[in-house]
Order: C-alpha cells, then structure tokens, then sequence
C-alpha cells in the first residue's frame, strides 16, 4: 500500500512549523531593535 | 570562574549570540545524518512497510515536547526560588519552541494513526495527555504574557509550569496504567527491540531536534532581553549589525 501522503505531510507540517518559527524569532528580534530605536530617538529629544 | 556572572542578561546576551549559531548548525548537521539514516539506511518495516519512517520525527518532537516542558518548569522554580530575571526569560524562551514540538508530535501521530489504526484521532490516554501538553504550554504563553508587569507574568507563569510537571508522568506511563490503542515505549533504558539502523535514525533526529531548541531558545532569549532591558545602558550602547 503506497503511504507516501501520510510521510509526505509529516515531514512537510514538521518542515513547515520550524520555517514558520525561525520566521518568528527573525520579526521578533526586529520588533525588539526598532523598540530600541525608538527609545534613543526619545532619549535623543529630550 | 562565577556562574552568577552569566545569570547577568547582559552578559548571558553576548554568549546566547555567540553559542546559537552553532547549536542550528549541529542541528544541521545532525538532523541531515538522521534522516540519511532514516530514510537511506534503516530497513522497511515488516509490518508498516515505509509509514513507519514517521517515527524518526514523531519519536523525537514528542520527547522534545516533554523534555523542553521539563528544563521550562525548572526554569520557572529557579526564577521563583531566587527572583532570577534570567531564569524567567529562559522559560518564556522555551515554550513556543516546546508547544511548536508538541504539535508536530501530535501532527505526525495523527498522519501515522490514519493508515495504522485507522482513524486520525482517539480520545487515548497517551495522546489526550499529549494535547494537554499543548494547552499548558499555551497557558503558560497566555499568561506570561497577560500582565503588564512583566515580573507578575513570569511568576504566575512558572507557577503554572511547575503545576503543569504532574501531567509528564502521566503522559509517559500512560501506556502502562492504562490500555490505550498507543503502543508502548520502544526504547528503555533496559534496551530496544528495533533495527539498530532504525534506532541510530531516531537517536540522531532526536538530538538534532534537541540541538535546535537550545539554538531557538537562545535566539528568542536575546530578543526578549532586549525588549526587557530596552531602558538600560548597556542596551542604548549596543551597536546592531
């Protein structure tokens, strides 16, 4: 019996959980530095 | 040399960047041997045919699941015992990579049960307890994040993990207090009765996925120290790339 359906969406939810979690961290990290950015703008106003 | 000096966020950052890229790269490299192994080496199953090949990611996402549970609870004890702030943001960090792991266990067993048991899902001990997993990683999410003071999040939080530790027992010996359709351990510390090659192909999956998480854990660490301590010095002199 041909089971390939079944590996092929294992492998590819798992593939596509990771990708969508190293998306994640990268826009993560990038909210965080222009939260930064914000602040020494402040910082540099007053 | 003082471990308290890496319990500071702003020298626990430099050395988070500094040791990530190299768990994702082990991570690689491991997690492409296991799946050489898995898919090149290992034998087709007598019984299974190739469907089996699903354990050399259902196997490893589910310890993951439980063993990155583990290392977040006793993060949270750490930061309820002595008011570590480090120790909170490591359990913050953990649990998105753990919940992530605990839906691809659930996933792939479910794409496993189809055309072994014939059905997607059953209301198994193993399985049920499984997805309680998933729900106390997202109440730990929910709540960390449910308070303005972030402080109160993380001690509400790791109060909630260290309650939510009762449901790993209970999810590993599932198998033996009930009589569940899920099959028992097959791997123990008493030995195995797989396929050498087969258990190789799960061992190096599962120490990838192991490698991975550390790497996740301590990029998503460094994001939310920088969104934690945006007001220090430190951070207004650190220069971005």
């Amino acid at each position: 019996m041909d089971h390939s359906f079944y590996l092929a969406m294992s492998y590819a939810a798992t593939a596509v959980a990771i990708a969508a979690e190293l998306v994640g961290l990268r826009l993560r990290r990038a909210k965080a530095l222009r939260g930064i950015d914000e602040e020494r703008d402040l910082e540099a106003q007053d | 040399m003082n471990l308290f000096y890496f319990s500071s966020p702003a020298t626990f950052y430099r050395l988070a960047g500094w040791m990530a890229p190299w768990f994702f790269v082990l991570a690689a490299i491991l997690t492409v041997a296991g799946l050489y192994m898995g898919f090149i080496v290992a034998p087709t199953d007598a019984q299974q045919g190739e469907v089996y090949r699903v354990i050399f990611i259902h196997v490893p996402a589910a310890w993951m699941s439980m063993f990155l549970y583990f290392v977040m609870a006793c993060y949270g004890g750490v930061s309820l015992t002595f008011n570590t702030r480090l120790a909170a943001m490591m359990a913050r960090a953990i649990a998105p990579t753990g919940a992530m792991f605990t839906f691809v266990a659930l996933w792939t067993g479910a794409f496993w049960g189809r055309p072994t048991w014939g059905t997607y899902w059953v209301w198994d001990a193993r399985i049920t307890s499984e997805l309680v997993l998933l729900f106390l990683y997202f109440g730990f999410i929910a709540l960390a994040n449910a308070f303005e003071d972030p402080r109160r999040g993380d001690r509400a939080a790791s109060l909630l993990a260290i309650i939510g530790l009762v449901n790993l027992p209970i999810i590993y010996f599932s198998v033996q207090w009930w009589n569940t359709l899920h099959q028992g351990s097959s791997v123990s510390f008493k030995g195995t009765s797989m396929h050498v090659a087969m258990l190789w192909g799960m061992l190096l999956m599962t120490f990838g996925f192991w490698m991975y998480g550390i790497g996740a854990a301590l990029t998503r660490v460094r994001a939310i120290i920088l969104e934690r301590e945006r007001r220090t010095q430190w951070v207004r002199e650190l220069k971005f790339t």
